[in-house]
């Protein structure tokens, strides 16, 4: 164990100093040239993903005990203590090493990609902090914890969209996206603040065992239901799933990391760590498997319409990210985990090489004057042709989830909007009263 | 559907104007200007400059960067004014100026006017003149005479309500577009394919009427108003409702379509070349395309001017003015005066409107010459440098006498270098440019794969089919079987990995195993085809074949007098009659590379993108032929019984060569084959060195080992965006014979057409040459200049984000207009200089070819390129400048002299020129 315990904290540690270093050098102005960031980059994916291997092998062996590591409190005052609680067990070391081989095939693939590009920089860096990130998500144990790398994973997948920032579209869609994220980070801050409240603790060791000891009732409930929503905006989940398909403005590398594997997947890795406590209670169980199967059928149906390389590849990862949630309220967490890596790999695949697409349909020689095997599989024929044309059209609309999130936010926003229209008559009477008093 | 014969017209005209876009399947190099090839090309570029919205130069920074690094002189600058002279503009005011015309431009290309420019601080040295300048214009007030007028609403409501038209506006229609049109990348294909796009879009408003908002409701409400119109009618009654004057409906029109050009160009390709499309084009007109978006833009306007409560009236037609009046009409004053080096006493004679007169005039001439002038400084910069050093050289190097082998090599500029090479590795050696097409007009189906591809240029309608059979035919049903039926798991698994129930499945499978073919691609790129063709070698072997070329019936193969013909040109255009060596090679060419949504793009232009092997098979399986042999001596052209014709093809990219039917090359040649091999594995070796001094990476720059591995590698690695640099640089075109150029240095920028006028005395040969090599040569070097001035509007951007749509083409990132042109890591390094044509032909023979060609007079007479002639009757040079020709003096060459090119290659960034010598 206390090698395996070794092994995970240069794994956490080591992503760290060297995105610090990096922001360090980036604040001190010192050009890092991109010769020096592809070295580094290579031998440290090589180093990582050494680590992550023998953790994986060790967590592995070790299962189902888990290794519980309490390394004191970061931030303390009055009642609240900050505290660095990590936990290292197959989940997590698993995620871990998906991690390492993915950047590390990434960093590999932008050497050539990205190569005498402006913002070699920017995105190398922002790969550490994605990394630093991801590893802090897998092995923290408490929601507090946890959140500090969801934040840093969902900040630089919002930086990376609008990697052209001098163009309109990438930032509009990079601002679609973090207004998702926020909405959703406010769950997981919701069930840290709910546990805390009833349960003194967030740490997800303790808290399966916390409820049976019955201290707030009810409201317990609200602690998965928090944790469910805070899962929805990470991996696209209905109803925040427009985002997504969105999301596909920065270089190519870049989407598939994020959004074919490792950001995308942060959802269901969270319900899966959640799951001991959530199982407490079927009807949110029920609640995971309708908004996965809602959300599987209903990007099935969009995707199927979509004509370009990576719209279509984000609806196919809702579809896919779908069947794990039902999975996950199945009950079957390990098949999830398998199911997710597995997903992960094939995504982040087809998104490198989304670019021969044109070159691989014409030079297949079953491509002539028909793509017929498309259509003949579908599971719609067997209906209407009427009836499959108007759910084609709606599909192609996204059933109109723009629309729908348009009015509740408006719906939403209503109240606020009166009380600024209060406000600014108010102030418009404090003035008049002002000037008044002013002039006399 | 009948429309009305005016709306035709309006509709061709329209059309005219639309870029060119080939779905990148079958990408050809095009002058994406080539519609207005008419017309001048200053003039040119100023029209598609607005309608692209692009810059048509260089930015002038770059211009002027050249100039004060010492690359440009006042030389070039002098050449380029005496040229931009024979223009004859007329500049208003210019005798108030008391300067002549050539010396208000020559002032003009130095002056600093940044009047309208609120955020630099002027300089104002000289006081005196400053007080007589605010003096003489204290109460004036210009309006600027290229103050646009706008017909459009658009602009008006993204400056004042925020509203962006990219955002808000053409996605709806982008998505429409983008399923319509889609070949089969989407698992679920269009269901109104059949009805025409004004049908689908109708059906979709009507089902989706209730979840609009915004001027989509209004939108709705239009189209349904004009239901069961033709979209021809549309918009006809559109533009009288909207109350737009007649003349400016082409423009207006034409502005909106532009907001998509990239879309509009697919739908206007794929009605008028239906056979173009990747599996099959759907029933789309660009009139209903038309239709669509003119409702979309008129919806938008009343929507915004009933919620404002604005008359639209006001904001069609309304002149954006600037206006010059107080301290910035002073300061425009003050610095017209100091650009043109004009002084105080000069202010003081004039009158207030003489000087508000002059001060628009000079604004429009800066903003119509300036910078002309200074890219034609650029261009002359290289014009003259590459005449001198032609023009100057020994005329009669030393060619041998009886070669060992004949290589005839694509015309193209990346073959430049190795005819370099070969040539000094083995002087034995004669080279040959020849169009790469081999004069085989024909479409070709492979036995991988039986699709119909054009071999042949763009500009040439193929007349033929040939096709690939296989040698043992026992084994050919197999083959195909097992063919198919990898084509068909391909196609299973792109569709199936994306569903739901099927997708659990595969992505169990598949996701697993993707991890290893991913590894093996990124990490060692170099050795993954190898793995990967030994895999398919193991499930099919590949046949031994050979291309049928008899002829069948009127559509399939060639009869004997028409293969005759064939090799008759060719052979006529090398000045090859009774000098055969024992061996002739003809080296087609191609590229290969991974990844790359432009692959096309680097392959032989002259075989439609293609690589030129099957052309160059068929070609030696002509010349080989005895009955073809027997019919040319009628022509004088006399083949040897000793000769053999074999064909060979060269990779751009990964500088390999490879012959094909080896086995039927008599034995003592096949000793002689291995040596030409040995030569040309050299050569390759040194043009990977050559090409690897352009590429950024230190690595690979000295060791021609270690460059031929780097490029190599290029090829097969699926992250690379550069996997060769293509026809960067491309601006000389020399039809001649190989003396011309022979031991010269090129740097990879000449197109080199072999043409022996001695033997040409009609000028049927010439014709030949000229109208199959230079069209082509000046579509990519425009396709290169444009993309390159301004990549973001001509071109497609930066490849990184790029996103495959539609089997047709690419966008940026998720939503968007289709992307035209070449990406930017495709063209950083070229440099935007016309092409110039150098053609050693007596002058009467290229004036009577090129005034009688429609095309290429135009390209001449509108300068979209430079024309030299050397006349080798008199031995003079003459160059084309406006509509006369104008004698060259021949000046010392003043070349750089180097033992071999490999010499010259830590240059390679300075000098284009340098004599290698032994």
């Amino acid at each position: 164990m206390m090698m395996m315990e070794n092994f995970f904290r240069l794994s956490l540690i080591s992503p760290f100093v060297v995105m610090v270093l990096l922001g360090l050098s980036f604040l001190l102005r010192i050009k890092v040239n991109e010769r020096i960031l592809s070295t580094t980059s290579k031998y440290f994916s090589l180093y990582m993903a050494f680590l992550g291997l023998g953790l994986f092998i060790m967590a592995w062996h070790y299962s189902p005990d888990e290794l519980l590591l309490n390394d004191g409190n970061w931030i303390k005052f009055a009642h609240y203590t900050f505290e660095l609680r990590f936990i290292v067990d197959l989940l997590g070391a698993t995620y871990s090493l998906l991690t390492a081989c993915l950047i590390g095939i990434i960093f590999r693939f932008s050497r050539n990609y990205l190569h005498r590009e402006e913002g070699y920089f920017r995105f190398t860096f922002l790969l550490f902090v994605l990394w630093f990130g991801l590893n802090v998500v897998s092995f923290s144990r408490t929601i507090d914890l946890l959140f500090v790398g969801w934040e840093l994973v969902g900040t630089t997948s919002v930086l990376l969209i609008s990697y052209f920032y001098t163009q309109v579209q990438p930032v509009r869609h990079s601002v679609k996206a973090i207004v998702s994220y926020r909405i959703c980070d406010m769950g997981i801050l919701a069930a840290g603040a709910w546990a805390h409240h009833y349960l003194h603790s967030t740490d997800f060791t303790e808290l399966p065992k916390l409820l049976s000891h019955d201290h707030g009732g009810k409201a317990l409930i609200f602690i998965g239901i928090f944790i469910i929503f805070a899962s929805l905006a990470k991996s696209g989940q209905l109803p925040m799933s427009s985002w997504l398909p969105t999301a596909m403005e920065g270089p190519t590398p870049s989407s598939a990391i994020f959004y074919g594997a490792l950001s995308v997947h942060l959802g269901p890795f969270l319900l899966i760590r959640f799951h001991d406590y959530i199982e407490n209670f079927p009807s949110l169980l029920i609640a995971i498997g309708v908004i996965g199967g809602l959300s599987a059928v209903w990007a099935t149906l969009v995707g199927r319409t979509r004509s370009d390389a990576k719209t279509m590849l984000g609806f196919a990862t809702i579809t896919q990210v779908g069947i794990i949630w039902i999975e996950i309220a199945l009950g079957y967490t390990n098949f999830a985990l398998f199911h997710m890596v597995a997903h992960a790999s094939l995504r982040t695949w087809q998104f490198l090489r989304s670019s021969s697409l044109i070159h691989d349909f014409f030079e297949n020689p079953v491509v002539k004057q028909d793509v017929s095997i498309r259509r003949g599989l579908s599971f719609l024929s067997v209906l209407n042709p009427e009836i499959q044309r108007k759910i084609y059209i709606h599909a192609l609309h996204s059933f109109h989830l723009d629309f729908f999130t348009m009015r509740v936010i408006r719906g939403v926003s209503y109240p606020m909007k009166m009380i600024f229209a209060v406000e600014k008559k108010m102030m418009n009477w404090d003035n008049k009263l002002l000037s008044r008093i002013i002039r006399k | 559907m009948s429309l009305q014969p005016d709306f035709e017209k309006l509709l061709t005209r329209i059309r005219a104007k639309l870029p060119i876009q080939n779905p990148l399947h079958s990408f050809v190099h095009n002058n994406i200007l080539q519609m207005f090839e008419a017309k001048d090309f200053h003039e040119a570029l100023i029209e598609a400059g607005s309608l692209y919205r692009a810059k048509t130069y260089w930015p002038l920074e770059k211009y002027q960067e050249a100039f004060s690094s010492g690359k440009l002189s006042e030389e070039d600058i002098m050449d380029a004014l005496n040229h931009y002279e024979g223009y004859d503009y007329q500049i208003p005011q210019l005798d108030l100026l008391g300067i002549t015309r050539k010396d208000f431009f020559y002032r003009l290309m130095f002056s600093e006017l940044n009047y309208n420019d609120d955020e630099l601080q002027p300089e104002l040295e000289d006081e005196r003149l400053w007080i007589h300048c605010r003096e003489k214009v204290k109460n004036g007030e210009l309006v600027l005479s290229r103050s646009p007028v706008k017909w459009r609403g658009k602009g008006y409501w993204e400056k004042h309500h925020n509203f962006l038209f990219s955002v808000s506006v053409h996605p709806f229609v982008t998505r429409l577009t983008g399923s319509f049109l889609d070949q089969g990348q989407s698992f679920w294909g269009n269901p109104f394919t059949q009805d025409g796009f004004w049908k689908f879009l109708a059906f979709d408003l009507a089902q989706t009427g209730s979840f609009l908002s915004g001027w989509q409701k209004v939108f709705a409400k239009k189209v349904k108003a004009y239901e069961g119109k033709a979209p021809g009618d549309v918009i006809i009654a559109e533009l009288q409702a909207m109350g737009l004057p007649e003349e400016i409906w082409d423009s207006y029109l034409l502005d909106i379509l532009f907001d998509l050009k990239g879309w509009s160009g697919m739908v206007n390709k794929l009605e008028l070349e239906p056979w173009q499309a990747t599996v099959k084009a759907p029933n789309i007109h660009l009139a209903d395309f038309i239709a669509v978006l003119l409702l979309m833009e008129s919806s938008v306007d009343t929507f915004f001017s009933e919620i404002n409560s604005l008359e639209i009236t006001l904001i069609r037609g309304r002149k954006e003015e600037i206006k010059l009046h107080g301290f910035p009409l002073s300061l425009a004053l003050y610095q017209v005066t100091k650009s043109l080096k004009l002084d105080e006493r000069w202010v003081q004679k004039l009158s207030t409107e003489n000087a508000l007169k002059i001060i628009d005039s000079v604004d429009t001439a800066e903003h119509r010459h300036k910078i002309c002038l200074w890219h034609e400084a650029f261009e002359h910069h290289y014009y003259r440098n590459a005449l001198r050093s032609i023009m100057g050289r020994d005329p009669n190097p030393k060619l041998p006498k009886d070669p060992f082998a004949q290589i005839l090599f694509c015309i193209d500029d990346r073959e430049e270098s190795l005819r370099r090479h070969l040539e000094e590795t083995d002087p034995r050696l004669l080279t040959y440019g020849v169009v790469g097409f081999f004069g085989i007009d024909m479409k070709f189906s492979s036995l991988k794969n039986d699709r119909l591809i054009a071999q042949c240029p763009p500009v040439v309608t193929p007349s033929r089919i040939v096709t690939e059979v296989s040698v043992e035919k026992e084994s050919d049903s197999f083959f195909h079987k097992i063919n198919n039926l990898m084509g068909i798991t391909d196609l299973a698994f792109y569709y199936q990995s994306r569903t739901l129930f099927r997708g659990i499945l595969s992505t169990l499978i598949l996701g697993t195993l993707s991890i290893i073919p991913m590894f093996i691609q990124v990490f060692f790129p170099e050795h993954a085809k190898k793995i990967r063709n030994r895999l398919f070698s193991f499930v099919s072997p590949d046949l031994k074949t050979e291309i049928h070329i008899e002829k069948t019936d009127d559509l399939h193969g060639y009869d004997v007098n028409e293969q005759t013909t064939i090799v008759k040109t060719i052979f006529q255009m090398c000045g090859l009659k009774e000098n055969f060596s024992p061996l002739v090679v003809l080296l087609a060419h191609g590229s290969s590379s991974t990844n790359n949504p432009f692959k096309q793009a680097y392959g032989c232009g002259a075989c439609g993108g293609n690589a030129g092997i099957p052309n160059s098979r068929a070609f030696a399986k002509m010349a080989n032929d005895k009955r073809v042999r027997e019919n040319l001596k009628a022509a004088g052209i006399m083949i040897p019984d000793s000769t053999s014709v074999i064909s060979g093809y060269h990779d751009t990219c990964t500088d390999e060569t490879f012959f094909f039917d080896i086995d039927q090359l008599p034995e003592d040649k096949v000793k002689r084959l291995d040596e030409v091999k040995k030569s040309l594995d050299e050569a390759c070796k040194k043009n990977a060195l050559e090409r690897c001094q352009r590429f950024s990476l230190p690595e690979a720059k000295v060791n021609a080992d270690e460059a031929l591995k780097h490029v190599r590698e290029r090829a097969m690695d699926p992250a690379q965006p550069r996997p060769e640099y293509g026809h960067s640089k491309n601006a000389l075109a020399v039809v001649a014979k190989r003396d011309l150029t022979k031991n010269l240095f090129m740097n990879r920028r000449s197109f080199l057409l072999t043409y022996d006028w001695a033997l040409d005395p009609e000028g049927a040969t010439l014709a030949q040459v000229v109208i199959g090599g230079i069209p082509v040569a000046c579509n990519i070097n425009m396709d290169y200049y444009f993309s390159l001035v301004d990549n973001d509007n001509f071109g497609c951007g930066s490849k990184l984000p790029l996103n495959l749509t539609s089997l047709l083409g690419v966008m940026t990132g998720s939503q968007g207009d289709l992307r035209i042109g070449l990406a930017r890591q495709m063209v950083e390094i070229h440099e935007p200089v016309r092409n110039m044509t150098i053609i050693e032909a007596p002058l009467a023979r290229v004036q009577k070819l090129f005034e009688g060609h429609k095309r290429l007079s135009n390209i001449m007479h509108q300068h979209w390129l430079r024309l030299v002639v050397h006349d080798p009757e008199t031995n003079k040079w003459h160059i084309y400048g406006h509509k006369n020709w104008i004698e060259l003096q021949v000046e010392d060459p003043g070349l750089t002299k180097v033992k071999t090119s490999v010499d010259v290659l830590s240059l390679i960034n300075k000098i284009d020129f340098a004599e290698i010598g032994q």
